[in-house]
């Protein structure tokens, strides 16, 4: 097997609007799915994230580059892989006025899979009792956890959820992250795409960020952040001036936030502690500021024109 | 492909447009055969009386005048200038018989085909609707992006939906076709007339019963093509609409010798087996007087098969080219 699942090369899509103006989607994407755990697929809106998923699905045509999936050239041979594959693009699409049941039966039908596997990915998605009520009275949650039951008829190897958490309520989006974590660690890759960083990081090993469609940084979760991002500490402290001046001399940037100072270039939140400690500062909160897309994103295209 | 259209047959039969546009055939058909029944139904014994009273008067009027009225009118004949109908044909007055008055008797082989073409028109109409709706609901809810996630070759996924739409209209095209057939059949049996109706009468109603199944499967397929270029059922019933009010309406009024690059003349011309149209031809007579007629015109059978393929043809290829190049968002 290949240990990459998906692999773009130069990929470009260019869409005309009504007034005929060029715009492009995605810009010479090049990326890189390792094969098995769940990949997060990053990006503000607009960033051409679901663009990108529908020129991999054969959905839209590619202006530019090259696709493969397991090391097959999409969308020519995308028919010999397409049973390992299974999507979810933005919301669920199903027919609205067929039961939750009757959609899966005519999609298990269209790929010969058998009629016994609905029951099972009814049951194995929570939505057996509601099987046979029709689709357009499921809440979100509902539609999406049959978008994945739909997905999971073909057993696929490799699973693409496109801003899955989208509308979900707290329950919901913490069934999906779940769900999508559990078929990572039996071995599925799973390409999941987002613009919220926090809930990629808890459920992604590895992860691409793109912006304007192009990649921008590509890793471990932990290296993208870290590669990308200054370490921030929030510290609240009794003298502003003092601590400032102490924190600026050991090589610190310090500015003010409200009764806070944010502290970046510490190697380490002790670092901070010790030093102030040092002089009779004495902090009485110590806040280590997470990164988010939005920061992570900020600093990624500074400097880019982007 | 086959499997695919089973599981596209599937979904046309459990769909509830097709059920209640099926549903509405067949009540039309009832409706047809009942109005068949009141047209074919002998007067009533105070109608019937009546209708012999008016012979009599009229024939006690030819007894006692026609001789008469005959010399006049040969008479004012020989005074008209040319060009004018013969004498037989100014001066005519035939016996008045008892069958000329009441309601004449309804013939099934003359009724029949007029029936059958109605209802190739019914279904045609139905068959596209549902056709369009088939497809075009597929586009507007977006459950062709899903679907194509499963089967991503386009062209086997366009075959599938056509074939689906075209092959389930065989079996309703026939059984409301046949209902009609022998429905009116056993009505006209009855108080009309159905003794001449022999074994080529039946050989030619089975043969315009069949050409209309064959036009309805390729309603449903052009309403499938349709509504997968419009992707939306409503946008489909516009084009519908439009084309007859401006094409076969309007444009067909004013210019009436392109009517036989219209699709009602052909479809006519097909399923009777040739159909005639009318266009005005005006000349000047010898009198200097300017003299515009409707002269009847004959569209073959075969003008009429060749142009429907023609149209099937390029409507399918349109569908596919455009739906395989076509993004799907």
């Amino acid at each position: 097997m290949s240990d990459v699942a998906i692999s773009t090369r130069g990929l470009r899509k260019t869409y005309r609007t009504r007034r005929g103006r060029k715009v492009v989607a995605v810009h010479g994407l090049d990326l890189d799915v390792p094969t098995g755990g769940v990949h997060g697929f990053l990006g503000p809106n607009g960033s051409g994230k679901t663009t990108s998923i529908r020129m991999l699905l054969g959905l839209v045509r590619s202006d530019a580059g090259t696709m493969t999936v397991f090391g097959k050239t999409v969308p020519a041979q995308l028919p010999e892989v397409v049973g390992r594959v299974g999507a979810i693009v933005e919301s669920p699409k199903f027919f609205p006025a067929f039961t939750g049941r009757k959609n899966l039966e005519l999609l298990a039908e269209a790929i010969g899979a058998p009629r016994t596997r609905v029951s099972e990915v009814l049951e194995q998605t929570s939505l057996g009792e509601r099987g046979n009520d029709r689709f357009r009275s499921y809440s979100l949650g509902m539609k999406q956890r049959l978008a994945i039951a739909a997905t999971l008829l073909k057993q696929p190897d490799l699973l693409i959820f496109d801003e899955p958490t989208n509308g979900l309520d707290p329950a919901g989006i913490r069934e999906i992250r779940e769900t999508m974590r559990g078929l990572g660690d039996q071995g599925k890759t799973v390409l999941v795409s987002s613009h919220i960083l926090a809930e990629v990081e808890q459920v992604a090993d590895t992860v691409s960020i793109i912006g304007h469609g192009r990649l921008l940084a590509a890793g471990t979760v932990a290296e993208v952040i870290g590669g990308s991002t200054t370490p921030t500490v929030k510290v609240a402290i009794g003298n502003h001036e003092t601590a400032a001046r102490i924190l600026t001399a050991a090589g610190m940037t310090v500015r003010t936030d409200g009764k806070y100072l944010l502290v970046e270039g510490a190697p380490d939140p002790a670092d901070v502690t010790r030093r102030l400690a040092h002089q009779e500062l004495y902090v009485s909160e110590l806040v280590p500021v997470r990164a988010d897309l939005e920061s992570v994103f900020l600093e990624l295209t500074e400097g880019e024109g982007l | 492909m086959i499997r695919l259209t089973k599981v596209e047959l599937r979904r046309l039969t459990a769909r509830r447009l097709t059920l209640i546009g099926v549903a509405g055939l067949f009540l039309i058909t009832a409706l047809l055969l009942v109005a068949t029944w009141f047209d074919a139904r002998p007067l009533s014994a105070a109608e019937q009386q009546q209708a012999e009273r008016q012979f009599q008067l009229a024939h006690k009027d030819w007894v006692d005048n026609a001789a008469e009225n005959r010399a006049q009118c040969e008479a004012d004949w020989k005074t008209q200038p040319d060009p004018k109908p013969t004498v037989d044909d100014m001066c005519s007055y035939p016996e008045p018989k008892l069958e000329d008055f009441g309601k004449p008797p309804t013939v099934f082989a003359q009724v029949m085909p007029g029936l059958l073409q109605g209802s190739s028109y019914i279904l045609a109409f139905a068959a596209f609707l549902i056709g369009a709706g088939f497809v075009g609901a597929e586009f507007s809810s977006g459950a062709i992006g899903n679907w194509l996630t499963f089967e991503p070759r386009r062209l086997r996924v366009y075959g599938s939906k056509l074939l689906a739409a075209a092959t389930g209209f065989v079996p309703i095209a026939a059984v409301v076709l046949a209902i009609v057939l022998l429905g009116t059949f056993l009505i006209v049996d009855h108080p009309g007339d159905t003794a001449g109706t022999t074994r080529k009468t039946w050989g030619d109603l089975s043969a315009i019963g069949g050409r209309a199944v064959l036009t309805t499967a390729l309603a449903a397929a052009l309403g499938s093509v349709v509504g997968l270029l419009l992707r939306h059922t409503a946008a489909a019933i516009g084009l519908v609409m439009a084309y007859l009010v401006l094409a076969e309406g309007v444009f067909a009024a004013f210019l009436e010798k392109a009517q036989p690059w219209l699709v009602k003349v052909n479809f006519d011309a097909f399923v009777r087996h040739d159909a005639q149209y009318y266009v005005t031809q005006c000349k000047t007579g010898s009198d200097g007087s300017y003299v515009c007629d409707y002269v009847p015109k004959t569209l073959s059978f075969e003008h009429g098969a060749w142009y429907l393929a023609i149209l099937a043809v390029l409507a399918i290829v349109l569908g596919g080219w455009v739906f395989h190049r076509r993004d799907v968002n």
